[in-house]
């Protein structure tokens, strides 16, 4: 069976017509990550021994017809969300030996469809930073150029999935961690609102702005994945107390009439030529298609990225004040507690993630509190109000994902402001707590995919996925060649 | 940045640098807060009482005791005896 770039979909009819087996399945998934993760690195723990049970399983409520969507599905999971008895790494030598204790309530809703986890992917450590080159263990290359970044944070997911070493993935995003790379590396990725999917077990780093969601190679594999992760759940105080509904109820339906919001400040010279020209050229494919295109503005964007770090970097801050390395994690030395708490966050914590607790902790300290956390608050205020006037007049929000494509490995080195910068597309989404999807639009003349963000109203996924799914229908994907 | 500044950072944040890499990260911070600092030509003041984020979050659980994890798995990535945690012998 050829699994380039296989859907769910097409999974799903393979087992169901015993065409395949899940064992089968997953051993042609793990030949694979054989063959080419020595030079992708988009893994960091591979559970072979573990899926063959749990293929093993999914064949069992298969034959007895009992199948669900995801039964016998090989899923990637990124390694921030929580899986018991398999070591969860944040790609940080901080917690490079932990196994956690228990499922995350995502892991936990798809073991109740039967999925099957093929491992553990890479990302930036502790989700800091758009490359995947933070990461302590694997720094994963981009499937379509090996020389250049897969983005991140969930790099490793999106990277899987676009070389076709796992069918989908789940990702995390709290500044376009789950849209950026899925642009990088031509894919399909959802955050959903906040509040949608339960944030129980996923290692926290900004609580108010963190979410779980799906990389996979269609907007269609997105809406199955959601389907399955979602739920209220009691261990999540942020979990969101609305109706879940099918997310693939209006997938096919056509977007006539659909009023597609084009906010002018995305579409500045910051964002390389190519790029714009692209997402634009898909505007006028879905006008073309009955959508009506309204040119708007969001003048908030302007100080998107000092509200974003402010506000990200103070709760990171304190939320990894519990890396000690006396309850868990790397254990440094020293002759007084203080000196033992310190050598192990010196040592167990990299450059990135130190440099954001700095900022944190300075955004939160006596005498810079009002001039700048509090004033972040009030940008967050701003922007959701801004988001807020956008959809009284509009259905969704087109832009770009990024600024530019996949960029080479090391053009961000050591020019952390740089790096902060190129997360301009992204981060009011997570700010104003709002859904968003990546899908390709096109291809660089380097053949670089290029992403564009449809963004919706809260908890309005299903319109999302039906713009995005509209675009693909008129959008011919191209494969890496590894 | 001054000095002064970063090492109290250090010291609310439990971490240590080399004098070298602490001119580095000094350097780096100083970069990174002039960025934060565009945020304060923005002309507004943060009220809690107007806050646009209307989600209807979890309701509370009932304050009932149930059973937790076991002990023994909670403390299995630590170094434990007799279910304590076991730190280096330290006088102060």
């Amino acid at each position: 069976m050829d699994l380039t770039r296989a859907k769910i979909r097409d999974l799903r009819k393979a087992l169901d017509t015993k065409e395949i087996g899940a064992a089968e399945l997953c051993g042609e998934y793990f030949k694979k990550i054989e063959a080419s993760d020595d030079k992708l690195l988009s893994y960091i723990t591979v559970t072979k021994d573990k899926a063959m049970e749990m293929a093993a399983d999914a064949q069992k409520k298969i034959d007895a017809g009992e199948a669900s969507m995801l039964t016998g599905i090989p899923i990637a999971i990124k390694d921030n969300i929580c899986t018991d008895g398999v070591k969860t790494t944040c790609s940080s030598k901080m917690l490079e030996n932990f196994v956690p204790p228990y499922d995350a309530t995502v892991i936990e809703n798809l073991k109740n469809e039967g999925y099957v986890l093929l491992g553990k992917t890479s990302m930036d450590e502790f989700a800091m930073g758009g490359s995947n080159q933070t990461s302590a263990f694997a720094k994963t290359k981009n499937p379509y150029d090996l020389e250049r970044v897969p983005g991140g944070s969930s790099g490793g997911s999106a990277a899987a999935v676009s070389a076709s070493l796992a069918p989908c993935a789940l990702g995390s995003d709290t500044g376009g961690s789950i849209r950026q790379p899925a642009s990088f590396c031509g894919v399909t990725g959802i955050k959903p609102t906040y509040g949608r999917v339960s944030r129980y077990g996923l290692v926290a780093f900004a609580s108010s702005l963190d979410q779980i969601g799906p990389i996979c190679n269609d907007a269609h594999d997105c809406a199955i994945m959601l389907n399955a992760i979602c739920s209220q759940d009691a261990h999540d105080a942020t979990s969101a107390r609305v109706d879940i509904p099918d997310f693939t109820a209006k997938l096919g339906q056509s977007v006539k009439g659909m009023k597609i919001a084009m906010p002018k400040e995305f579409y500045s010279d910051d964002i390389d030529d190519e790029v714009k020209s692209s997402v634009v050229a898909a505007a006028k494919t879905l006008e073309a298609q009955g959508a009506q295109l309204i040119d708007c503005s969001i003048p908030g964007l302007k100080y998107a990225i000092p509200a974003y770090y402010l506000i990200a970097c103070a709760e990171a801050a304190s939320n990894l004040s519990r890396f000690d390395g006396i309850k868990y994690g790397y254990r440094g030395e020293g002759r007084t507690f203080e000196d033992l708490i310190r050598d192990s966050r010196s040592k167990g914590f990299g450059e990135e993630v130190k440099r954001r607790i700095l900022l944190g902790n300075y955004a939160l300290s006596s005498g810079y509190y009002d001039a700048y956390y509090k004033k972040a608050l009030a940008l967050k205020q701003e922007i959701i109000k801004e988001y807020n006037e956008v959809f009284d007049i509009a259905d969704v929000i087109l832009t770009p994902t990024a600024p530019s494509v996949a960029y080479k490995i090391g053009a961000q080195d050591n020019d952390p402001v740089k790096m902060y910068l190129a997360d301009i597309c992204t981060v009011t989404v997570n700010i104003a707590g709002l859904p968003g999807i990546n899908t390709t639009c096109g291809y660089t003349g380097e053949g670089m995919p290029i992403g564009m963000s449809v963004i919706g109203k809260r908890f309005d996924e299903q319109t999302i996925l039906q713009c995005a799914d509209a675009f693909e229908q008129t959008f011919a994907p191209t494969a890496p060649k590894l | 940045m001054e000095l002064k500044t970063i090492q109290h950072l250090c010291e609310l944040s439990k971490l240590n640098y080399e004098d070298e890499a602490l001119e580095k990260v000094m350097s780096e911070m100083t970069d990174i807060i002039e960025l934060m600092d565009t945020i304060k030509s923005f002309d507004l003041t943060y009220d809690d009482t107007k806050d646009n984020n209307s989600i209807k979050f979890c309701e509370t659980r009932e304050d009932v005791a149930k059973p937790s994890f076991p002990t023994e798995k909670l403390l299995s990535n630590a170094e434990n005896t007799d279910n304590c945690y076991v730190v280096p012998k330290v006088v102060e």
